[in-house]
């Protein structure tokens, strides 16, 4: 999966940081913005190819994110993963109808994330291939 | 009768006289009167005649008294009806006496009786007189209607709630008395009659002149021999419980995630220095600052909700010494300015030089001038600016310290509950993070525990302005001595 773009949207800096780390160490590409508005800008300007976003962030929440990536051709097929504090406020629902591959509650492992994302970018290639 | 009378009087002088007769011929029989002999013969013969003759005189005389005795007797015994066998009416009295005894009894258990039941009844009216008292007291809203509906009692507060006057709705059906906001409580009592339930509960809104307010509203029916007599409605408002249950869930959501996030750093950081992930020793460093940093944010989150728990019960020990506000603003000001420039926010001080000691707890107070103007950087956009102030009223010997930002505001109908416990202003919610505990910090350590007073102003979109006032030492200390 070298070469793919990752964007990070977190209001924790330094989860961003560890999280850009973890990504560059294995091979991507991470574009990042520390809250929700800045975030879908990027998102509609460098096109990522997955989009890890935290749930409570000032001005436009991770939800709130997805929803209008949703609404928007050129970004409504992007992936997204969500980090929450908050899991119990994430009902299946919610995931299925925004399209939401994976919830990771935090604290969470690097690892875990780079495996996630990694699942998901997988997938997406083989369904594309078939 | 009188008539009579001399008859029998006259015959028994006859009889006398004619026995006086006798007795004195009978003395001269005997000699004393041999001179008078022949002539007392014949009146001797005389007087025994006339005695004869007296004495039937004397017996019809009798004859006919007996007669006219016997006559008004039976007369009288005619004339009153009186009972001819006097046993009978002995027996009779008896009877009567009897009777009247038992009546006498009969009407002295009565009395007794009537008695326990007046007092039986003075009881019952005093314990209506309590219940209903009791019912007007409330603060509750209730509301009694019979087994038609109609309105039995109401209390002040149902009316208040219901908008009606009780006296006028009286003995009315409650439908017809109450207005269409109250249909669906109508409704709640008519089916709750209907289908006999015991008690049902549900949660009603009522608008009162400040808003909506949430009424858990029990309805239970008054069953009396198998049957409905009557419902009895009780409506209790519960939009404050409702409001603090809200709070305390959103306070716990806000804590775990303020508590997750320090955490996800700690955890995530730690990781990545376990696998290897750090190539070099200046990035094993970094990470090992902010696992550090991070934890110290915990311990702060941690230490925060202590000591408003503390401060509460009264636990925290506090130790006061006079210490000056500028120094320690001055030292708050340099701790938060690295935050502020990471926002791009300037933070500039006025601190003259003045006597403005004041007697309190260092840390505690550099505890409330740091949440204070992290507050007004957190609300304040880039570009922005903060300004602390102290000033020195002489005059009441306070020492007031302000911090102005040019931030985003609070709303008018907020203002006042921005020191409550988890409050969060709803429409800058979005801006920032945070617990709600902050300015409630504040507010108990300068009020509960420096007896001073906090203050804010505030207008949307120019920013607000937070202080607080405590009372100068020299004044403390001058109370102290008095």
């Amino acid at each position: 999966m070298t070469g793919k773009k990752v964007l990070i949207a977190d209001d924790e800096i330094h989860i961003i940081h560890v999280v850009a780390i973890k990504l560059r160490n294995n091979g991507y590409d991470v574009v990042a913005a520390n809250n929700g508005a800045e975030a879908y800008e990027l998102a509609c300007r460098e096109k990522p190819d997955i989009v890890v976003t935290d749930y409570q962030m000032p001005f436009v929440t991770g939800i709130e994110l997805i929803e209008k990536l949703r609404k928007n051709d050129e970004t409504k097929h992007i992936p997204a993963v969500l980090l929450t504090a908050r899991s119990f406020a994430i009902t299946q629902e919610i995931q299925e109808s925004l399209g939401i591959e994976e919830c990771l509650s935090k604290p969470f492992s690097p690892k875990e994330l780079l495996k996630t994302i990694e699942d998901i970018l997988y997938q997406r290639a083989v369904a594309i291939r078939v | 009768m009188r008539r009579q009378r001399r008859l029998v009087w006259a015959a028994a002088g006859m009889v006398m006289a004619s026995l006086c007769l006798a007795a004195l011929t009978g003395l001269y029989d005997s000699g004393i009167g041999v001179g008078w002999r022949n002539g007392f013969v014949a009146w001797r013969l005389a007087a025994c005649c006339l005695g004869a003759v007296g004495v039937i005189v004397l017996g019809l005389a009798y004859h006919r008294l007996a007669r006219t005795v016997a006559s008004i007797a039976r007369q009288l015994s005619c004339d009153l009806a009186l009972p001819t066998d006097l046993r009978a009416v002995e027996r009779a009295a008896e009877s009567i006496q009897d009777r009247l005894q038992e009546g006498r009894r009969v009407i002295g258990e009565l009395e007794v009786e009537l008695k326990d039941l007046r007092l039986r009844s003075q009881l019952s009216d005093r314990q209506k007189q309590h219940t209903e008292a009791i019912i007007y007291s409330l603060r509750d809203a209730v509301v009694v209607v019979d087994e038609s509906d109609r309105l039995l009692m109401a209390n002040t507060a149902a009316a208040q709630l219901l908008d009606f006057d009780p006296e006028v709705a009286r003995y009315q059906p409650l439908g017809r008395s109450l207005g269409p906001q109250c249909k669906d409580f109508v409704q709640l009592i008519q089916r709750s009659r209907q289908s006999a339930t015991e008690a049902t509960r549900r949660e009603m809104v009522f608008v009162k002149p400040d808003g909506p307010h949430t009424f858990d509203t029990i309805v239970s029916c008054v069953q009396e021999q198998d049957k409905v007599s009557g419902v009895v409605a009780v409506l209790h408002d519960i939009t404050r419980e409702k409001e603090v249950a809200q709070m305390k869930n959103d306070f716990v959501s806000h804590v775990s995630h303020e508590l997750k996030t320090p955490l996800a750093s700690i955890t995530a950081y730690s990781e990545m220095l376990a696998d290897g992930e750090a190539d070099d020793e200046q990035t094993r460093k970094e990470f090992y600052q902010v696992i550090q940093s991070q934890a110290q944010r915990l311990n702060r989150l941690i230490e925060d909700i202590l000591n408003i728990s503390r401060i509460e019960s009264g636990l925290i020990k506090v130790r006061k010494e006079p210490v000056s506000l500028t120094i320690l603003i001055e030292q708050q000001m340099q701790m938060i300015k690295g935050f502020a420039e990471e926002k791009g926010i300037t933070v500039s001080g006025r601190n003259p030089i003045v006597y403005d000691q004041v007697l309190a707890d260092k840390d505690m107070i550099s505890q409330v001038i740091v949440n204070l103007l992290s507050n007004a950087v957190k609300y304040t956009p880039s570009g922005g600016s903060v300004r602390i102030e102290t000033d020195v009223n002489e005059v009441d010997a306070l020492a007031r310290v302000t911090v102005t930002d040019t931030g985003v505001g609070i709303p008018a109908d907020e203002i006042d509950h921005v020191f409550d416990k988890f409050y969060r202003v709803g429409a800058n919610n979005k801006q920032a993070k945070g617990t709600g505990l902050g300015l409630n910090l504040v507010r108990q350590i300068v009020e509960k525990v420096h007896n001073g007073r906090v203050f804010v102003t505030s207008e949307v979109g120019v920013g607000s302005t937070f202080g607080f006032e405590l009372p100068l030492a020299t004044a403390e200390m001058a109370g102290a001595t008095r």
